[in-house]
């Protein structure tokens, strides 16, 4: 096995740029010209980051302004910056049991991270650190469950949460979610494990510590920020998840989740379109996602850049 | 778990033998996988090999018939709308891989070089990946819809009523589309981290042998870069063949865009067939799994070649 890059890096590539873009703007001590191409390309590398930017965002600008429209305005005119505007789409979103909708992603996601990312350090402790016969086995076999195509598990996954009673129920989808992302989390979990120097462990083993008491003192504490990035993962995984969650609970308020919601929303008027209320119930869940990544975004990328080194 | 280690003589101190310290290790680490083990046996394992023996079955409605060994199979795969789905299922995997790559790698470049606000550039790549499929696809569904028609009447040489959902051709090219949105950037990320990892050095030394913007970027980039390239390809391979919440939500399956997926998900709650959407789903998971497999194992070997050169 290939050693893995430190988990760490993203305080460490910060660092890294820092230290790059001086050297960029200053390259050679020479005056006038260099610098004013250096202002040019600055400008033009600002133009470039502005399509990157636009790309992401249009859309969502969109979406918001359609969904300050009535339904009748919004469907009759293309045009977003053009009124009139209101808020009785997200009245409307509300008034269709959205609020339950909510609740029941929210349970379902937090279920699936504590039991994933809690059974999951676990193996990934094991799989890193202690002697474990088949190991190869073992982490191919989890591989090999990542692969899964999901939908292969859905016609008899439906016939057994059938007849033991758990469709339209909370275990019936975080049951499923946390073996689907079992592999990821060990996968990232592992990679953090690694990360953390050994010789930790051999002196807490001279201390007289078990290996138990290892794992739970020693190793946890320190892997936090990685048992962090996986639990985001997982919980974004189990929030977004639509193809079990439209099979398995696609009606029941008490256990239908957002985004079943958000695909199967009717209009007040039969046969028409709900546009408008619909974009309203996706800015309700968009916004906080926005603040969700702003402020997680360095751990979502460690854990993002764990995973991929599978190795 | 914590009973088993306490009831151990925790002292034993400075003895030789680690495992005499409590639970041995190779038992903790047992103890330690078997949950994890047992969920995926559990969700994974033992519903595949029960799709297996339902794929023997006749069934009308949700009645079981009778056994009827691969019939099933023979009328699988004597339809050819298991075919046509096979197809889109491929098309859509080949063009949406593709140009995620090329948009991915161009937002990669342009993050890289750009040294303002890395912070708030890499939270706004996030975030279209980061929100549900199904809201990218109502959103990207209505845009292009004829009414209200955003698209249509910001593109200046399509016609008013175009029908990009409706017709064929163009309807998969509205689910790749809204599939490159959201996760060109997410492929952008993956090998913006792979560019950190090259050296600034590297680069000076090319520049110093006079090497132009191309050839440093063709020399040096793409080879130091390859790794990166081939973890996100094979993540990004193995999830677009299980393509669902797109075509689902934005046109249903019609105009050929029934992936594999969204067929066999008709079998269970639309017109449901235990026996045929079985058999159906074990064809799939050998065209995925084998996909996937071949891919781990070519570029595996790819990757553990590269780290050796």
């Amino acid at each position: 096995m290939s050693t893995p890059p430190a988990p760490t890096s993203g305080a460490e590539r910060e660092a890294a740029d820092t230290r790059r873009s001086p050297e960029v703007a200053g390259g050679s001590g020479r005056a006038g010209a260099v610098e004013r191409r250096t202002t040019g390309q600055r400008l033009g590398k600002t133009a470039l980051l502005a399509i990157v930017f636009l790309w992401c965002l249009i859309p969502f600008l969109w979406m918001f302004a359609t969904s300050l429209k009535t339904t009748d305005e919004a469907l009759a005119s293309p045009v977003p910056w053009q009124g009139p505007w209101g808020w009785s789409n997200y009245l409307s979103v509300f008034d269709q049991g959205f609020g339950y909708n909510l609740r029941n992603s929210l349970v379902v996601a937090s279920m699936t991270t504590i039991i994933c990312v809690g059974i999951g350090s676990l193996a990934a402790y094991a799989g890193a650190r202690l002697e474990l016969g088949k190991k190869a086995l073992i982490l191919t076999g989890i591989l090999t469950v990542s692969l899964f195509p999901p939908v292969s598990l859905v016609p008899p996954l439906y016939e057994v949460w059938r007849a033991v009673g758990l469709l339209n129920t909370y275990p019936g989808m975080w049951i499923a979610y946390i073996a689907f992302t079992l592999p990821l989390s060990i996968f990232i979990l592992t990679t953090f494990f690694n990360a953390i120097p050994k010789d930790l462990e051999e002196a807490a083993r001279v201390d007289g510590a078990t290996p138990f008491q290892t794992f739970y003192r020693v190793i946890l504490p320190l892997a936090a920020p990685g048992v962090g990035s996986a639990a985001i993962l997982v919980f974004s995984y189990a929030w977004n998840e639509y193809l079990l969650a439209s099979t398995f609970a696609p009606r029941d308020l008490g256990a239908q989740t957002v985004p079943v919601a958000i695909a199967g929303f009717s209009g007040s008027v039969q046969f028409q379109e709900p546009v408008g209320t619909i974009m309203a119930a996706c800015v309700v869940v968009t916004v906080p996602m926005v603040f969700f990544v702003l402020i997680l975004q360095k751990r979502i990328v460690a854990g993002l850049t764990a995973g991929g080194v599978k190795g | 778990m914590a009973t088993a280690t306490d009831a151990r003589p925790a002292a034993a101190p400075g003895g030789p033998r680690p495992n005499r310290n409590g639970i041995s290790e190779r038992g903790l680490a047992r103890l330690f996988i078997s949950p994890s083990i047992t969920a995926m046996a559990i969700v994974a394992l033992f519903p595949i090999l029960y799709a297996v023996v339902l794929s023997f079955y006749e069934y009308v409605g949700l009645q079981q018939g009778g056994f009827t060994a691969l019939g099933n199979y023979v009328d699988a795969l004597t339809d050819g709308r298991f075919w046509d789905s096979v197809i889109a299922t491929f098309v859509f995997t080949v063009f949406s891989v593709t140009f995620e790559f090329l948009i991915g790698m161009g937002f990669a470049l342009i993050m890289h070089q750009a040294f303002v606000g890395r912070g708030v550039a890499r939270a706004t790549i996030l975030i279209p990946w980061v929100i549900p499929t199904v809201i990218a696809a109502q959103m990207w569904r209505y845009m292009f819809e004829v009414t209200p028609g955003f698209i249509n009447w910001a593109l200046p040489f399509v016609p008013d009523d175009f029908n990009w959902l409706g017709s064929s051709g163009w309807a998969m090219f509205t689910i790749i589309f809204a599939d490159v949105w959201k996760t060109a950037p997410f492929v952008a990320l993956l090998l913006l981290a792979g560019l950190q990892t090259i050296p600034e050095e590297v680069y000076e030394a090319g520049r110093v042998d006079g090497a132009s913007a191309w050839q440093r970027f063709t020399r040096i980039t793409l080879p130091l870069l390859r790794p990166a390239i081939l973890v996100a390809m094979l993540f990004r391979t193995t999830d677009a063949l299980r393509i669902y919440d797109l075509p689902a939500v934005m046109t249903r399956g019609a105009f050929g865009t029934e992936t594999l997926s969204v067929l066999v998900q008709d079998f269970v709650i639309a017109t449901p067939n235990p026996g045929f959407a079985s058999t159906l789903s074990v064809l799939t998971f050998i065209l995925v799994l084998g996909v996937g497999v071949l891919l781990v194992s070519v570029l595996g070997k790819e990757l553990v070649l590269g780290d050796e050169a």
